[in-house]
């Protein structure tokens, strides 16, 4: 099995996917060496799941079969950084982490928080997770400007280069962001990059949950409204509400030149919250805190006192964007499963007669409607079907089992 | 065939947007590249999306390709028609449906003009950021289509990162919504900038911009375009992210002068037009840097208001058909190379220039490296058409070779679909396929443009590997 | 025509939001590039066909297109010599040749135009039964302004206070008749400015519907009659108050093959590059410019009005949203064509009334009648002036 000329180990316990272990961990070194193992796969029809870091493995359901974990670690030189052009080139195995040191010593920065400072760069597209900044800066697929992939057949295909702009053909690479490796495998990306800010504000804040009556209604949609709305373009509005219960803080973070004079003019549009302007992050700024339980709301920021509503004394601690309607539902104590498959249902009840999402990224419990209606699945199966004819690159793992 | 399907098409159709007359279809034949003409075999103009999927239908059902066309303005012969299809052209569903200020969105009909977008919300502080420089009349749907970007897309981004969501008609004549918000797969990504070859959006959400509190914009004029160049890498190297860095030849300028009589700084070898905006602190800042690193200009113009901005723009959106008052015939390229790349690659034009005896001006996006070369020649004069296609097709050679790309925001259309398999290997277009075989298994979508010839869907690729694996094995089968 | 100038245009579709008829069917071939288009097919070989002289008279001839277009393409010249083609060549259906004929044999002649006066309060009420015969009889009589008593201007108007310069003065077809209160006030502006005004007798009509039409010969016979005139009063400048005719009389050297012998000038033109010298009035009233596109387009003089309502004491201007898409009016089209008039009125009355301004101020007379005839249709009467009535009330400090 999987005789190439490439590393192959034998699986550990770290190796497993929600409990699952495969037959054999590859671990290429170059792109060709991922098309190798994954013709070597097809040859014998075997199911691989791609892992970067290992951080969000176990979001999605098990995969319908698993064969081959295809490691990623060894894919880890960032491969050119054209900081003339505002654009570098990574490999998929090259942690976030990583990146950001490299960047930083030519002033520069990919502007997109990773929640996990292990997680790669091939994890992080393959999961469209978004941070803080998508408000200012957009997603990982806002800033991906080329890809190379690797398909379950094994073909090595780039979409995409290395300039920021480029319309010329079909752009993979966003359909690859956010494919939970069902498509193929991510082996290297080029993104367009910033500078990195002059200065950095945080304003800090607490606001009352709704249904505080006696101090008045909610005000923190009005707030991050006002915030959104403002001609001092605070690069990020969050959300923490540990538990959906007490106090909400809000964290605004006010970037580049004048940061701090910005950050003062914002926080006097904040009228009478409790507040102070810092120059340091407050605790767990961008971090996915726990998630054994994570589900991600979207909504409409104008539904966002809605969204509070619903989520309150559900259990579930709310964190993210307030203003780009993005945020994370975190479980922190599992009162069980029969409670918390209750809880996500009444949850996507309340949140989808808002008009917002819900997508439950990790559960370990079967229950659970992870995704609701998607109106495109069809669609998106012909996707799968065209890519993965033979359902061998993580099969089962995503919306509607795609 | 056609025939059948006109008569079809009359039935679902109100009686005045079924065009039939030869002399009316003409006027069809081409879009904003005169290149390439075909007239349609018939053109309709559907008033709702119901009325574009039934028109898909029929056409799916009699297997006649369509081809869908939004104001016309495309430059890469996008919306170029089929005389053997069916024209859908989309500038009657120009409503704007919703606009939703606290979520800053606003929904509008494919037909809606780009400017038309920003006007309605401009009064209360917000504009649509994309700005192709014919964002007078261009549609929506065609910027969503070509993932049109404009002056304003390096700092701000393109169509596709303004576009919340689509309803669109699919191939098969189905009307389904693909949204940011959806899990799965990032279908509206992979279909803005498809160039109608997936379906026709009928409804685009896209997201508006609040107006920056100040914007500053300068015109400085080199002596040279290697001058204006040094200057741009300045600005990126002291880490400014203008909201544009334009830049113009003496060439370009000359036009713009004969047309919209811009007066530019005399005796320029070239201008470049700075745009910084955001909030107002920051904007002086960065505006002081600014003059500093362009000290080396000779005359340095900074807009004291809108009006003043306007101007320093209008020479600048004017300029590709302002060529028409220096030259009877001229050919608009665009191409993409890395922004450091570009000293070289405007040396390596002027070196083709001259070698071929054919002027070529230059208007280009500086900061993201996008060239739009005008290649000038005389149509009456024989050998000169050619001559200025080797120019421009070795334009794009040198793009490529300098790792950049052959359309930075025009599209590939039918235009440039042969240039495709020097940018991409059989292998890149291959896998790029199998999106259009999900989508539009007939292939009549727009078909013949974006790639040069395609395989039929469920066709092996011969070169690569022979059969697959699990279709020999009878494990899977082919779509 | 021309096909050098039809090369000019580059496809590039800048002309189509500024085109009236593009706004309102959203059509190619009734576009300005679309026109052009067609103008190349007949020019390549195809015969007018009836659809081809549909969408060649469905053009409001209002230049906005030649405003827009950043290639200098000339289809203010290109559509004239194709209307002269139409008219050569194509044989129109029987009924609009009869009202075409009725219209040409009465506009440009004010003594026949007088004799219509008594009849215009009958003629509006008889407008439904009229629009039976052919919507443009309806158009034509729904349109009919109440006419202010007939003045008839003295051959010479003698400046007040120190002469600052001798000019012409235009009296026109339909603004002498239909508005002669217009004429009345341009001659006591200029007095009042400081001019010796000129009002030469026998001028007649300048020719400007027949060019719009195609009928060059009888613009020609009446652009002869005109020149002639001013050249025996002896005059260097034509001061010209009504849009349409100063934009024919600007191009005079094209239409006769030789230059006038005078200039040309618009009344706010004039007034502008004069300078105020006289006392302004305070005059409180909200305005709304509308830009008459033969002013605006043809001419090129949109600041000039603006500057000088702007210089009036307690008048207020605001601007129409989608100030550069005309009216619908544009000479003889609302009897034309007069489906696509009302469309464009009603259009233009909401984007008027989006302003809420209490007078609705133009430089031409059809634009004035045309979209005051909309308004009194949406039940929102709006009162109208010509610039030079709006002056005229300021410098002699009496209302409007």
């Amino acid at each position: 099995m999987l005789e190439t000329g490439v590393t192959v180990r034998d699986p550990g316990p770290d190796d497993a996917v929600l409990g699952m272990l495969p037959r054999r961990v590859a671990l290429p070194e170059s792109v060709e060496e991922v098309a190798e193992v994954l013709r070597a796969c097809a040859r014998d029809d075997l199911a691989v799941v791609p892992v970067g870091g290992g951080t969000k493995l176990h979001w999605g359901p098990p995969p319908e079969r698993f064969d081959v974990l295809l490691d990623l670690c060894c894919l880890n030189r960032v491969v050119e950084h054209a900081a003339g052009d505002l654009v570098v080139r990574a490999q998929a195995g090259v942690t976030m982490g990583a990146l950001a040191g490299a960047l930083a010593a030519e002033g520069q920065e990919l502007a997109l928080d990773a929640p996990f400072p292990d997680a790669t760069v091939g994890g992080t597209l393959a999961t469209a997770v978004a941070g803080p900044r998508a408000f200012r800066y957009g997603t990982a697929r806002d800033l991906l400007i080329g890809v190379t992939v690797v398909l379950a057949d094994g073909t090595v295909a780039r979409s995409g280069g290395k300039v920021v702009k480029n319309v010329a053909g079909y752009d993979l690479g966003k359909l690859f962001t956010g494919s939970h490796g069902t498509l193929g495998v991510i082996a290297e990306a080029a993104f367009r990059l910033h500078p990195l800010p002059a200065d950095r504000r945080w304003i800090v804040a607490v606001a009352d949950p709704p249904g505080m009556a006696e101090r008045g209604p909610c005000r923190v949609r009005e707030l991050a409204a006002t915030l959104a709305a403002s001609q001092a373009e605070p690069s990020a509005v969050e959300l923490d509400w540990p538990h959906g219960q007490g106090p909400i803080w809000m964290s605004v973070l006010v970037e580049g030149a004048a940061a701090a004079q910005r950050a003062e003019a914002l926080a006097a549009l904040m009228g009478d919250a409790l507040r102070s302007v810092r120059a340091e992050p407050p605790p767990q700024w961008g971090a996915i805190v726990r998630d054994e339980v994570l589900a991600e709301v979207r909504f409409r920021p104008s539904r966002l006192t809605g969204v509070l509503d619903a989520v309150h004394y559900s259990g579930f601690s709310l964190r993210g964007s307030a203003v780009s309607g993005r945020m994370w539902l975190e479980l922190w104590d599992d009162p069980g499963e029969d409670k918390t498959v209750t809880a996500l249902r009444g949850l996507r009840e309340r949140l989808t007669a808002l008009g917002a999402r819900m997508t439950v990224l990790a559960t370990p419990y079967e229950g659970v409607d992870r995704w609701g209606e998607v109106s495109s699945l069809p669609l998106m199966r012909r996707v799968k079907e065209q890519f993965d004819p033979g359902r061998r690159m993580s099969p089962g793992r995503f919306a509607g089992g795609l | 065939m056609l025939d059948e399907l006109t008569a079809a098409l009359a039935g679902i159709l109100p009686a005045d947007s079924v065009i039939t007359d030869p002399v009316r279809l003409r006027t069809y034949e081409c879009d904003g590249l005169t290149y390439h003409r075909a007239t349609p075999g018939v053109v309709v103009l559907p008033e709702t999306a119901e009325q574009v999927a039934a028109v898909v239908r029929l056409c799916r059902e009699a297997g006649v390709p369509f081809v869908a066309r939004g104001s016309g303005t495309g430059l890469s012969g996008g919306a170029l028609p089929r005389e053997d299809g069916v024209l859908i052209v989309t500038s009657k569903m120009r409503r704007i449906l919703e606009i939703d200020l606290p979520d800053r969105r606003a929904v509008v009909e494919p037909g809606v003009t780009n400017l038309a977008i920003t006007e309605a919300v401009r009064d209360q502080g917000y504009y649509y950021a994309p700005d192709p420089s014919s964002q007078q009349i261009c549609s929506i749907g065609g910027n969503v289509a070509e993932n049109s970007g404009g002056a304003h897309c390096l700092k701000y981004g393109f169509t596709v990162n303004h576009v919340e969501a689509c309803e669109i008609v699919t191939p098969d004549g189905d009307l389904v919504t693909l949204d940011r918000m959806d899990p799965g797969y990032d279908l509206l990504g992979a279909f803005v900038g498809s160039e109608g070859t997936l379906g026709i959006a009928t409804k685009i959400t896209v997201r508006l911009s609040r107006a920056p509190e100040a914007v500053t914009t300068v015109l400085a004029a080199f002596e040279s375009i290697e001058r204006g160049g040094e200057a741009v890498s300045a600005i990126i190297g002291a880490g400014i992210v203008p909201a544009a860095i334009e830049m113009m030849d003496a060439l370009a300028i000359e036009a713009a002068e004969a047309a919209v009589a811009c007066d530019y700084p005399r005796g320029a070898g070239a201008v470049l037009i700075v745009e910084l905006d955001g909030p107002a602190q920051e904007v002086e800042r960065q505006f002081a840097q600014l003059r500093e690193i362009c000290s080396g200009a000779f005359e340095l113009r900074v807009a004291a208001g809108a009006e003043e901005r306007a101007a320093i723009w209008k020479g600048r959106k004017s300029a590709f058909a302002a060529v028409g008052r220096i030259s009877p015939a001229y050919i608009v390229q665009d191409g993409v190379v890395p922004r450091t790349a570009l000293p070289r690659v405007l040396a390596e034009i002027d070196r083709l220039s001259a070698e071929h005896g054919i002027r070529v001006a230059n208007v280009f996006h500086a900061g993201d490296g996008n060239l739009h070369p005008l290649v000038l020649f005389d149509d009456a004069e024989p050998g000169a058409g050619e001559r200025a296609e080797t120019v421009s097709g070795a334009i794009l050679d040198l793009c490529i070779a300098h790792g950049g790309s052959i359309t930075g925001e025009h599209g590939v259309g039918v235009d440039k679909a042969k240039h495709m398999p020097r940018m991409f290997s059989p292998d890149d277009l291959d896998t790029m396929q199998l999106v259009r075989c999900a989508f539009d298994p007939a292939g009549l979508s727009n078909p013949g443009k974006v790639f040069p010839t395609p395989r039929l869907c469920g066709e092996v690729p011969g070169v690569r590997k022979g059969a697959h694996p699990l279709v020999e094995s009878g494990k899977a089968e082919q779509f | 025509m021309d096909p050098k100038l039809i090369n000019d245009c580059v496809h590039c579709g800048f002309c189509l939001p500024t085109c009236p008829t593009y706004v309102l069917w959203g059509e190619e071939m009734d576009s300005p590039r679309g026109r052009i288009h067609l103008m190349k097919q007949h020019v390549e070989g195809t015969p007018v066909t009836p659809e081809m002289a549909g969408h060649f008279d469905a053009c409001l001839g209002c230049m906005a297109c030649v405003t827009a277009c950043p290639s200098g393409v000339r289809y203010d010249r290109l559509i004239e010599q194709t209307r002269a083609e139409v008219e050569r060549t194509h044989v129109r259906d029987p009924r609009d040749r009869a009202v075409r004929g009725l219209v040409f044999g009465l506009f440009p002649y004010p003594r026949r135009l007088r004799l219509l006066r008594p009849g215009l309060g009958i003629a509006r009420r008889l407008a439904p039964f009229l629009a039976r015969a052919h919507p443009g009889l309806g158009a034509m009589a729904g349109l009919a302004p109440e006419v202010a008593r007939r003045q008839r201007l003295p051959r010479l108007v003698r400046a007040r206070g120190p002469r600052r310069a001798v000019v012409g003065m235009l009296t026109g077809c339909v603004q002498g008749e239909f508005f002669p209160q217009v004429n009345a006030a341009t001659a006591r502006v200029l007095a009042l400015e400081g001019c010796d005004v000129i009002v030469p007798a026998g001028q007649g009509c300048c020719g400007a519907l027949s060019v719009h039409s195609g009928r060059r010969d009888q613009a020609r016979r009446l652009a002869r009659r005109t020149v002639r005139a001013f050249r025996k009063a002896g005059v260097e400048t034509v001061v010209v108050n009504a849009a349409g005719c100063g934009s024919t009389m600007k191009e005079y050297g094209d239409l006769l093959g030789e230059e006038p012998g005078f200039r040309v000038v618009d009344l706010s033109e004039w007034l502008a590059e004069l300078g105020p010298a006289a006392e302004r009035h305070p005059l409180p009233v909200t305005v709304a410019y509308h830009d008459a596109c033969h002013l605006a387009h043809a001419q090129g003089v949109r600041a000039q009005p603006r500057e000088l309502l702007r210089g009036i004491p307690g008048l207020e201007l605001r601007e129409v949203p989608d100030s550069a898409v005309c009216c619908g009016s544009a000479g003889t089209y609302n009897i034309f064509e007069p489906e696509a008039a009302r469309d464009l009125g009603d259009r233009k009355a909401k984007a008027v009334g989006s302003t809420g301004a209490e007078l609705l101020v133009s430089a031409n007379p059809g634009c004035t009648m045309q979209i005051a005839a909309a308004m009194r249709r949406e039940g929102a009467a709006i009162r109208v002036a010509h610039t030079a009535e709006v002056l005229d009330a300021s410098l002699r400090g009496v209302g409007l």
